[in-house]
């Protein structure tokens, strides 16, 4: 039998039970847009994170000396780099860059008459371009200037949660290169708000200047931070750069950790992923059995003229096949108006959602969900493959049954 | 040797402890052309002779052969096949298909069968006219009357050029008139074709278009005779009705 009178069948099989097929292919294209959301929705955080953690964070490369140890954030001037005027010659140079400057970090604790805090001190460029994401990112009061000798720049929410201000007056303590305690008072000259949680509660920046006197670590830096035009760029660009003494890391070494908790997290979401597909196939499975009850008289009927059962479980698998290309075409204008919406107005998390996100997160309160066509493309062949598949067990039960089982009311 | 031979048949339902001998070691032939009611009480065994000689199931002993094919040893496939090629159904709720119009069912077996599309067209609008449904081709089974739904069915049985046709009580839900109307149609396409007409029914009408006859009791074959050439006779018509609700009243 030709195989267009099958299809012809199948698409007034799926035809005569109007309500039953747009419930069915509801469930299909729902079940894509949910994972075409929840996909894009994921690959959204993880950029964001990556890019936010290099925006603010790692940048896309930097140069230490070898000694430095990340955790101890020491401070001694073996561990860290000296000549920087040399090396920022030659860091200037590099292909692809963006910005370069010199930072000087260290563990401090922040106080005020009644309460303080452990933070970090991140001592910056105030000029470069690199701290630009910061600059803009000031919600009150102003951003630093180079010559400023007393004046710090405090996230909001610690701000908040210390009930300071701007002008407010606080105390930093930091250990100095030859570990003795080092106490300075300082003015809040502006608050920032990067909308990155875990940033705006534990950083406070000085002019690099000022931050060196008080750790007397004149004429070093703890790091160099390149921004580039380009993250692919970076490992050539550090190659280049490589030199004795030197430790020259890309993003995707400096974001390491943040990288292999991607990776185990994948393994989440594919089990997500399976267990939408899983209930659009039982919704499936459920809905063409019921299909296949209703019509075992026809079953018999046309079994009685001759039809095999190959054909029979053709004819199934043809009606699935419909839906399923009709739910995919729908799933696929549902999920992608909801990610065109997300990409561009994006998805407000709240603070809270995002601390939760913890310290290897940089994730932003507000979410905007990233387009990844392939994801799309996958995504819908799945979907169109499960819908097939789990009309394999009613299309066979249908043509299992022997004809007269199917007759016996007529 | 017959069209159709049936060597001690014996079909048993087994429900829980109850046993039930559909059929009882029947032996009998069909022959090509023939127009025959199977008539007894109910539960005598006539569905199941009609579903084991239409290759819808398979006998517990004995054989069905269909033109000396042992159709027990044949796979579904073969059997699907012969049923395409040689069985057409008349079922009493006539059984067409909802979702295609009166054209389409009726091609349905040809298009199983695999006959080339313009042979399908002629043989499909030949037979929808001689039940006389000519203006009625493009109509869905739910915008026909029951009789002619059933004259729908009767070409759609007619379609592959059956060595025989088994019809299963094919008047019960016809009024007189549609009942009569559809016994003619088919004994004239008997006449015509060469096509073996068996019906099982409780009818006397169609008894009484019969010219074979064969009684059934608890699975056996307790009379079959020969009662004339099928025309409608006053004088023997009584007859007829008397041997069918013989049966009935059993
Ligand atoms: N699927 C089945 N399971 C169990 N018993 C069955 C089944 N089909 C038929 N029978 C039994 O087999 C016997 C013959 O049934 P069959 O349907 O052939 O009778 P029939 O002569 O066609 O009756 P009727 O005139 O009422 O249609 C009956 O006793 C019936 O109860
Ligand atoms: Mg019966």
């Amino acid at each position: 039998m030709a195989s267009g009178k099958l299809w012809s069948l199948a698409l007034r099989g799926l035809l005569r039970n109007r309500r039953r097929s747009i419930l069915s292919l509801l469930a299909v294209s729902l079940g894509l847009a949910l994972l075409i959301f929840i996909n894009a929705f994921i690959a959204g955080v993880i950029d964001d994170s990556l890019n936010n953690s290099i925006r603010l964070r790692t940048g896309h490369i930097q140069i230490r000396a070898e000694s430095y140890r990340d955790e101890k954030v020491s401070l001694q001037w073996q561990d860290l780099l000296s000549d920087l005027d040399t090396l920022m010659t030659r860091v200037d140079s590099s292909p692809n860059l963006v910005a370069a400057a010199p930072v000087l970090w260290a563990g401090g604790v922040l106080g005020t008459k009644d309460d303080s805090a452990g933070l970090q001190v991140v001592g910056i460029d105030v000029d470069s371009d690199l701290y630009r994401p910061i600059r803009e990112s000031v919600v009150a009061g102003a951003f630093l200037a180079a010559d400023d000798r007393n004046g710090i720049l405090v996230g909001r929410r610690l701000a908040d949660s210390m009930g300071i201000g701007v002008d407010s007056t606080i105390s930093l303590t930091v250990v100095d290169s030859d570990g003795v305690p080092q106490d300075a008072f300082f003015t809040v000259r502006g608050l920032f708000s990067t909308g990155i949680v875990t940033y705006d509660e534990n950083s406070v920046f000085l002019p690099l200047g000022k931050a060196q006197a008080l750790t007397h670590t004149e004429g070093h830096a703890s790091a160099v931070v390149m921004l580039l035009d380009d993250p692919e760029a970076a490992e050539g660009v550090a190659v280049g750069l490589r030199g004795p003494g030197l430790s020259v890391q890309t993003w995707a070494d400096l974001n390491g950790s943040f990288l292999s908790t991607l990776q185990t997290a994948q393994g989440f979401y594919l089990i997500l992923d399976l267990i939408v597909m899983l209930i659009t196939a039982v919704v499936i499975a459920n809905t063409l059995l019921m299909s296949v009850f209703e019509r075992f008289r026809e079953i018999g009927i046309l079994a009685s003229l001759g039809m095999k059962g190959r054909q029979v479980i053709q004819m199934f698998l043809y009606e699935a096949t419909l839906l399923g290309l009709a739910g995919v075409g729908v799933g696929v204008l549902l999920g992608g108006a909801i990610v065109w919406y997300l990409t561009r107005y994006g998805l407000y998390l709240g603070d809270d959602a995002a601390s939760a996100a913890g310290e290897t997160y940089a994730m932003s309160s507000t979410i905007y969900a990233a387009f990844v066509p392939s994801h799309f493309v996958f995504l819908s062949l799945a979907t169109l493959a499960v819908t097939i598949l789990a009309s394999l067990y009613p299309a066979s039960f249908a043509a299992r049954k022997e004809p007269v089982d199917a007759l016996r009311a007529l | 040797m017959q069209a159709i031979h049936l060597e001690k048949v014996t079909k048993i339902y087994q429900i829980g402890e109850i046993e039930t001998r559909a059929l009882d070691g029947v032996t009998i032939d069909f022959d090509a052309g023939e127009f025959t009611a199977l008539v007894g009480p109910s539960g005598s065994g006539k569905t199941t002779m009609l579903q084991l000689l239409g290759c819808l199931d398979k006998a517990d002993s004995g054989a069905v052969f269909i033109n000396g094919t042992d159709v027990g040893t044949l796979s579904p496939n073969k059997r699907a096949e012969l049923r395409s090629a040689e069985i057409g159904f008349i079922f009493q709720f006539f059984a067409l298909i909802p979702v295609l119009d009166a054209y389409e069912n009726v091609e349905m077996p040809l298009l199983l069968a695999g006959v080339p599309a313009k042979e399908r067209k002629e043989r499909v609008t030949g037979l929808l006219e001689a039940v006389g449904l000519a203006d009625r081709m493009k109509h869905r089974p739910d915008q026909m009357s029951g009789g002619q739904q059933q004259r729908v069915a009767i070409a759609r049985a007619l379609a592959p050029r059956p060595l025989m046709v088994l019809a299963d009580e094919p008047t019960a839900n016809l009024d007189t008139a549609n009942g009569e109307q559809a016994m003619e149609i088919m004994q004239k396409l008997n006449r015509e074709t060469r096509t073996a007409f068996i019906f099982a029914t409780h009818d006397p009408r169609v008894v009484s278009y019969a010219r074979r006859v064969v009684q059934m009791r608890d699975g056996r074959i307790v009379d079959d005779r020969i009662v004339g050439d099928g025309a409608m006779g006053d004088g023997v018509t009584s007859e007829r009705v008397a041997v069918a609700s013989v049966g009935a009243a059993g």
